[in-house]
Formats: C-alpha cells, structure tokens, sequence
C-alpha cells in the first residue's frame, strides 16, 4: 500500500496529521480474520491413554477409570465400571499380586498407589450376590467351562455377558477350584467365594459342582451338547520329591492335599514340628496353615531368597507370624522309625551357581555338606501340574501342559461339534489368579469372533491394551469410558512423560491390620478394608497418568486462548484451531500426558 | 496520619492509596519488603488488586505491560539486577504509552555482589522513553507514587520512581500518609481510551513499515516531552492538597551561589547539611536538587544553574568510559548556553560507600579552590 493510500485510510479514523500518529500501531478494528491456526504445522489432541498400571495388569483393567469415579464418591458406578474388565474385585482386591502397583508412576515420587486395597473396597460396596444390571438376552449358543477356577468363573462370566447359555462344571462339592481349596480362607473367605458363585447363578450361569468330565468320552458328550468348551481344570498334582522315605513315610504329605483338606474340614493331623519344602505361593499358603494349625514351622528353599518365586507379601507376613525359612537347603533323604513316622529331614546344603535357564542362579550341592533338619511332618510344596488324564491322547500334551493357539483354542482331533479353548494353569501361562481370569475373557472373546465370523487377530489388535498381552472387554462391547474423549489404549504412560512438579508427596494409605500373633490364631481373614474416607484420601493420590482430569492446566496455560472449555455439562476442552498455532505449550504442560501432539495432515498437491 | 515507616512500606502504601487493580512483581534486595507488604495488603482486602506472581522481573514486566494494555492501572517494583532483566519490555511499555508505575530501589549492579545504594541500574534505563523521579525521602516517595499515576493516565508514558537502597528503603521517618478519599480526591480512577479486549481481539505493536516508524516514535518523544508541561501543574495541584510541594528541581541558596552542587537521592540531604555548613563559614554555596530526569528539563536547569558560575555535579552512578551520568546530562544541556557555568564532574559513593557531609564540604572546597577540575571525572574517595 503506498503512503498516499495510508494517509487517506488515516484520515478515515480521524487522524489529520503525521503529528497525531499513535505511539502504538493498533489494529482499528477486530484482528478476528486472522487465524493463526494456519501457522501450525503439529497440533494438539486430546486422546487418553492407558496408564502404566493397566499396561502392567494381565486383565487390563481400567484403573483409573474406577479409581476416578471412586474418587467422586460413586462407589456403586465404581465397582461396575471395575467389573467390566475383571469380574471379581472383592476377590482380586484381596489375593492379586498387584502387577499394577510396581509399575505404578507414583513411585517416582514416592509410594504407589494401594490399588489393590482399592479394588477390594469397591469389591465390598455391592452385594456379590447382585447379578449384572444389564445382561443380554441369550444367543443361543451354548458355553460349557470345565472348572470353576478364576479362569472358568472369568470365561462363565464373560461368556454370559455376551449372551451365551453358560454350564460351569466342577469335579468338587464345592465351586470355586483353587480359590475355595488352594488359596487359605485367611486371605479369601470362603463365604466370600460362595457370594461370587450366588452373583455368577443370578446371572443365570447353570452351576454343575460334583460333575467330573472325568475322561474322553465325557468331553466327546459335552462336545456334542455344546457350541463351545472352555477347558480350566487347573494344576492338582504335587511335583515329587524324588527322595528316599517320600512315598513310605508317615508324615509326608503334599501342600495341595494339605490346603484341599483344611478348606473342605477334613481331618488332617500335623506334628509339632512341621518342614515344608518349596519357595512358592503354595509352600507359603501351607507354612500359614500350618502355623494356624499350632505348629513350628520351617520353610526350606534350595535358592536364597531372592530366587523365591512367592510374593514378597506374604513371605513378610509368613515371617511376622514366626515361620522359619532356611534358604540354600535341598532334601537327601527323609529318615522313619521303626513304626514309618518321619524323624528327621537330612538335607544338602547349597550354594548358587550360574544362572540357568529361567535366569535365576542353578543350586549346587556343596559336596559333603549334609545337615539334619528334626520334625516330625514333611510338606512338599515344590511344584503343581496338571491331571489330564481325562483326554488320555486326544489332545496332544507337551512338558505336561497344553498349548493352544495364540487365541487360547485347542485344536484337537475328537468327536464332536464344539470347539474347544484353554487357560489358566493348564496352558503356559503365570498361574497367578490375575492371569486365569485374563485367559477366562480371552478366550470368551476368541469364541465369540468365531461365533460372529469377525475377523479374529483384527479384533485382538484393536481391543489390545497397551503394550502387554490384555484386552480391553469394554472395547469390544463399545462400551463408553469414563472421560467422553478419544482413546488410544496403545499409547503407555510412563515416568518420563509425568510432570511431576504439578504433583505434591502425599504418604500411601495404610491398612490397620492386627499383629502378627492374634492374627495367626485363627483362619479368619485379619485384614480390614478400607473405610469410604481411607479409599477416597487414597484414590486422590491417583496421577491419573494419560487421562484428562479437567485440572485446566491447558485452559491456563495458553497463549493464544484457543483451549476452549465445553462448560460444566460437557467433559474436558476443545481446541480452537482456527487460532492453536500449535505452540505445544497445553502439551508440555499437562501433567498427565493427556494431550499428544500429532503432524497436521499435508494437504495434497492439486493434480495439474 | 502521621506513621513511621520505611521507604519500601511507603511505596506500599502508595500503591494501596493510588487503588492499583494489578501489581506484579518479583522479589528482590533490597525491594522485598515492598512486594512482601502489597501481597499482605492484597491479601487483607485493603487493596482489591490481582497480585500476580512470576519467576522474574521479565515477566513480571511484561504482566503488567499485558494488564495495562487490557487499561488497569498498574504496578510493579525492582531494583538492579531485575530493573535490567526488565530493560527489553521497558522499552516496549514506554513504545505502546501504557501508564505504569515502577518503582526502583537504586542498587548497585554486580558483579562483585552489591546490594547497597547506586543510581547505575535506572540510569541505565534512561534511553526506555520512561519518565524517572528520583527520590530524596520516605514521604516523597509515598507521594511521588500518587502523582506519578495522575502524570502517567494524563499522558500515557509510563513513570518510573526511584530512591536509594537502605538509606531510603530499609530507613524508617516520619511520613504523613494521605486518607484513601484524600487520595481518591486527587486520583479518579484510570479510564483508558482504548484497551484489549478478547472478544474483539486487535493487533498491539505489529510489523511497522519505515514508511510509519519513525512517525510512531516522534509521538513517543512527543508525549514524553508533554510531561515538562503536565507535571508542574500535578505539582501544584497535589501542593493544594497535601501542602507538600515537589518540583521538577529543588533550589536550596542558590540565589548569590559561587558553586551550586547538583545531586540526586539521598545525598541531597547530607549536601543540605554541607550547605549550612560552608554557609555559616562564609562559604556561598548552594544546591540543586534533580528530581526529574526524563524528559529532560533543559530549561529549568538552565536557569537555575545560569545563576553561577561554577557547578559541581555528584553522580553515584558510573557510565565507564565515560563517567557520572547526571554531570554529563548537564553539560549537553548548558553547552547551548551563551555563558555557561563551568562544570565539575564528581562521582562518589558507588556500591553504597557512604558520602558524608565532610566529604561533600570536601568537594565544595575543592569546586570553590579549582576553576577547571584537574581530572574528568574526579572520582572522590577512590582509594589509592
């Protein structure tokens, strides 16, 4: 524009001369037209994502989408949201071994969150016994579950959920597998296991306790009778010893006959002074027992403690109540007297070696090296496999478990029309209860592909969450998430994309449990979940890594005002792109990682 | 009512009694307490201001810039190392005519480390196209306060006041401070003409072609310059209502003066002291006290100063290279004079070395045994 131009369009805003020229240049009217949005070559999003204890937890529970509504007191919307992606909160909340609280980013700062003290109290919020508020009507098909383990109750719950005619078979009188008979009722009441079974019958899942499948034909039956089988027969036989005395012995007895016994009342008699052998979960839940049951206990483990395989909890806990653990110690031979009772255990002492093949150092004898260890009672806790003797060799075994395809289906030459899927124990996996209640919605949803004609990896892809193996069951029902925003479960949260400096050291919550010797006293469960206060001051410890908590940091921090706010009836904010000019600031300054940055699409070049 | 208080409470109170809406500061030595007593004062309810904090005086300057183009009145206050953080958005506050006050704590600048009395840190700011008062006393600074704002609104150029560093700001006098509706009497409230608004978001301050520069900065000058005119009559309206006077510059026996020192801050007071002094020895000297400094009153020095012919200017600043800041102004100002006073450049008391009466009769027998100074400057004091 020439001067001349300027000075006429001076003129027309009242100023007559150079001498009445402004200081400032100020545009005269609205600078509105001009979007500096077209500047921006990265633009901001809102996408939540999965934080680091979903990623970590085998079912890929939504955690903090729970944790969130705990927090704004909706315990009952809390504890449904919970189940969607693991049926059994009041269960897990007590006996998970929190694969979610190591990976937790609040320990950056300074405890993790007590996400399973959490899951417990939302657990005890609603009565078991209530069904599913919103289930489907039948799709005609028909569910048979060998086992009512965590991966047979998880499969009958999920496979009822999508409309299927559940039958959940039991060998036992009692329903509930390793949660009734394995884990001790001091950590999982038996009443509350009945209470899941009266939720799970309400849904209408017809229970068969006292129905062994039993052998091939059986399975061929059921194969007939039903669309689909579901085979979670668990581990019940106790790996051997292999020492002189083992089998003769009066006083020998397996860990898993041990729990079994005392959790179905049947007479079991201890001596004073009881040894068992293992380092796992099992050796642990029998060491507890065993102190209930009055004895002196002493726990032997060829490794040191660190090799131990059972949770470090519990090992604390089994101390606290005055267990003996004797580390770096493998058994020779198990001496008798003349009337076959054990006397002594004679045991080599070890040390550690190379690591072997499951990483951990290999145990060596130290040559000569024997010492005695006197008791009157032996537990063998060194191992559990599986009883598969009712598929004889209709299905092919290897290394004592099965190995269904990647969507957990067996592919076997039987009789019969139903396809046949497993997990839990029986399959090479974790036998954890986390990872059986994984496998019971896997494979409920590898079923269900089938049943649909979906195509099967396409939709496991798309329900995956983050980078581990867990499915999203919410994902799959399309089901809404807490914060109406988009979502990318594949995006993982880690430490370094929190900004800690928004976030403030808050102690973690402690559960007050009775000491060690009152507790020991009884099977009763001794601790206590939360109170509605306790959940809440702990939930509010929760970063909610990856997920909008409307904490108007981007509000405040924008430079060019284009973070808009939807109002209060309306979740989160909206970006005005005609103005971002795509500074990143809202997402550098999210403290939760809430906002990802992506390319603005390059336009196509026009054909000539 | 009659309180007594330090020079950095003053300016508090000040700020209180001018009904500031947005103050935004950073802390630092020796200007602390001035923040320390606005966030109380904010936070009492006495002052329904928006405190907001920041991480520096770049900020905290560049907030208020924000806040004063949206037309609030506002505030903030520095000293040294944080007046010169501030130097980029000094220029540009002056540049858009947004009346701010600031208030300068005058303190040495580093290194070495030094938070004792120095007028370096504001001279330094001389070129911003900001006005600058320099202070003697706590009262003075209490009213310069008020008055800066009325001179500001009228002629959109920002204001700054300056006093020295603990000789003022850490000292408690007597200061008589104004009723609000005194003070509410002499201030109105700040009506801008034009202000930012978001609903009708305008361009401040965009690319400007050669073709308008120059013009936009004439009119900066210009408005400046305004203040010469402004002043005296906010001087004599603020006289009226409060009895205390404050001109552009002090005279103190100048009348029949063989030498008329020229200072600014704190050390007016100990020349005063001198003057007496060398007065009742027989000695016609006299004194100059500079309060404003921009826009230069090249006239009333002139005539003030024409009254001699030997002139002695104290600078407790240092341009190196070149030497006091003050004693150079001066010269250009006179130089266009047909018989000019001849002048002799001190510089004393830099970092906070205390200049005591002694001293200034000192320089006074040295202007008064000299006709030309035997070194430019003559640095008093200097240790050999």
């Amino acid at each position: 524009m020439s001067m001349i131009k300027r000075s006429v369009l001076a003129r027309q805003f009242g100023i007559k001369t150079w001498r009445e020229f402004p200081p400032m240049n100020t545009s005269l009217g609205t600078m509105l037209h001009n979007q500096t949005g077209s500047w921006r070559y990265l633009k901001p999003i809102y996408e939540d994502k999965t934080p680091p204890c979903q990623n970590a937890c085998p079912a890929g529970n939504d955690i903090e989408g729970w944790i969130k509504l705990l927090q704004n007191g909706d315990f009952k919307q809390a504890y449904w949201h919970l189940k969607r992606e693991q049926p059994f909160p009041a269960m897990l909340g007590r006996v998970c071994f929190t694969f979610c609280e190591p990976a937790c980013n609040r320990l950056e700062l300074d405890e993790a969150v007590g996400i399973r003290e959490l899951e417990r109290f939302l657990g005890d919020q609603v009565p078991l016994s209530t069904p599913h508020p919103d289930l489907p009507d039948g799709n005609g098909k028909r569910l048979a579950v060998v086992g009512s383990g965590p991966a047979g109750m998880s499969a009958a719950y999920y496979g009822r959920l999508l409309g299927y005619d559940v039958h959940l078979f039991e060998a036992l009188p009692v329903m509930g597998g390793v949660l009734r008979v394995g884990i001790p009722a001091y950590r999982l009441p038996r009443e509350l296991v009945e209470a899941e079974f009266e939720g799970l019958k309400n849904m209408g899942i017809v229970m068969k306790p006292n129905t062994p499948v039993g052998d091939v034909e059986a399975l061929a039956k059921l194969r007939n009778a039903f669309d689909y089988i579901f085979l979670a027969t668990g581990v019940h036989l106790s790996m051997k010893l292999l020492v002189k005395g083992e089998d003769e012995g009066r006083g020998v007895l397996s860990g898993l006959a041990l729990l079994k016994k005392v959790a179905q009342s049947e007479p079991v008699h201890l001596g004073k002074k009881t040894a068992i052998i293992g380092g796992g979960n099992t050796a642990i839940d029998c060491a507890r027992t065993a102190v209930r049951m009055g004895c002196d206990v002493t726990v032997l483990y060829r490794r040191s403690e660190a090799e131990m395989p059972a949770h470090p909890e519990e090992v604390r806990e089994a101390r606290e109540e005055g267990v003996q653990f004797r580390f770096l110690a493998a058994p020779e031979r198990i001496e008798l007297n003349e009337d076959g009772f054990v006397t002594k255990l004679v045991c080599s002492e070890m040390r550690l070696g190379p690591p072997d093949e499951s990483g951990r150092r290999r145990p060596e004898k130290k040559e000569g090296a024997l010492f005695d260890i006197m008791t009157d009672t032996i537990v063998t806790a060194i191992g559990e496999r599986p009883d598969f003797s009712y598929l004889k060799d209709a299905v092919p075994i290897e290394n004592g478990i099965l190995h269904p395809d990647e969507n957990l289906q067996v592919h076997a030459a039987l009789n019969g029309n139903a396809k046949i899927y497993a997990g839990g124990d029986i399959i090479d996996m974790p036998h954890t209860v986390v990872h059986a209640v994984a496998a019971g919605k896997k494979a409920v949803i590898a079923m269900d592909c089938d049943h649909k004609g979906k195509h099967i990896s396409e939709v496991m892809e798309s329900i995956a969450v983050g980078n581990g193996s867990a499915l999203s069951f919410s994902k799959y029902m399309e089901w809404k998430p807490v914060n109406s925003v988009s979502q990318n479960l594949r995006k993982v949260v880690d430490s370094e994309k929190i900004v800690y400096d928004y976030f403030q050291k808050v102690p973690r919550t402690k559960r007050e449990d009775p000491d060690a010797d009152s507790r020991k006293r009884s099977f009763d469960v001794y601790s206590r979940t939360f109170t509605g206060d306790d959940a809440q001051k702990e939930a509010a410890r929760c970063l909610h890594c990856g997920r909008c908590t409307e904490c108007d940091n981007c509000l405040i921090f924008c430079p060019d005002m284009s973070v808009l706010y939807k109002g209060s009836d309306r979740f989160g904010y909206a970006f005005d792109y005609d103005y971002c000019k795509g500074c990143g600031i809202c997402f550098t300054e999210c403290p939760r990682h809430a906002i990802s940055m992506v390319e603005e699409e390059t336009p196509v070049p026009e054909e000539v | 009512m009659k309180q007594v208080i330090k020079g950095n409470h003053a300016v508090a109170q000040g700020v209180r009694l001018s009904r500031v809406e947005v103050i935004s500061a950073y802390p630092i030595t020796p200007q602390t307490t001035i923040v320390e007593e606005l966030s109380e004062i904010c936070a009492s309810g006495k002052l329904d201001a928006k405190f907001i904090k920041v991480e520096s005086e770049h900020s905290a300057m560049a907030a208020v810039v924000g806040s004063s183009t949206a037309g609030v009145r506002s505030f903030t206050a520095t000293s040294s190392q944080g007046l010169l953080l501030m130097h980029e958005v000094l220029h540009w506050s002056a540049g858009a005519g947004l009346p701010i006050v600031l208030a300068n704590v005058n303190r040495a600048v580093a290194p070495g480390w030094n938070i004792w009395a120095d007028q370096t840190d504001s001279l330094a700011q001389r070129d911003t196209g900001w006005i600058q008062f320099y202070c003697e006393s706590n009262q003075e600074v209490l009213d310069s306060v008020i008055m800066s704002y009325r001179l500001a609104e009228q002629i959109m150029v920002p204001v700054m006041l300056t006093y020295d560093a603990f000789f003022l700001s850490h000292t408690s006098e007597i200061v008589d401070v104004p009723e609000p509706d005194e003070a509410d009497a002499f201030l109105p409230p700040y009506v801008p003409n034009s202000k930012l608004d978001v609903d009708h978001p305008r361009a401040f301050g965009g690319l400007i072609s050669p073709d308008l520069y120059f013009e936009g900065r004439y009119a900066v000058h210009h408005n400046t310059l305004k203040a010469l005119d402004v002043y005296p009559q906010v001087c004599k309206e603020f006289s009226g209502a409060f009895g205390r006077d404050y001109d552009i510059v002090e005279e103190y026996e100048t009348e029949d003066a063989d030498v008329i020192a020229v200072t600014a801050g704190t050390i007016t007071s100990v020349t005063r002291i001198a003057v007496n002094s060398l007065r009742e020895k027989g000695h016609k000297v006299g004194l100059m006290k500079l309060r404003l400094f921009r826009p230069v009153p090249t006239e009333r020095w002139r005539q003030v100063l024409g009254k001699t012919s030997k002139v002695v200017v104290i600078d407790r600043n240092l341009t190196a290279g070149l030497g006091g800041v003050f004693a150079s102004e001066i010269q250009a100002a006179l130089y266009a004079m047909e018989t000019r006073p001849s002048i002799i450049p001190v510089v004393a008391g830099l970092g906070g070395r205390d200049v005591t009466p002694e001293d200034v009769e000192g320089i006074f027998n040295y202007a008064l045994t000299h006709d030309r100074p035997t070194q430019k400057p003559l640095f008093w004091g200097l240790k050999e």
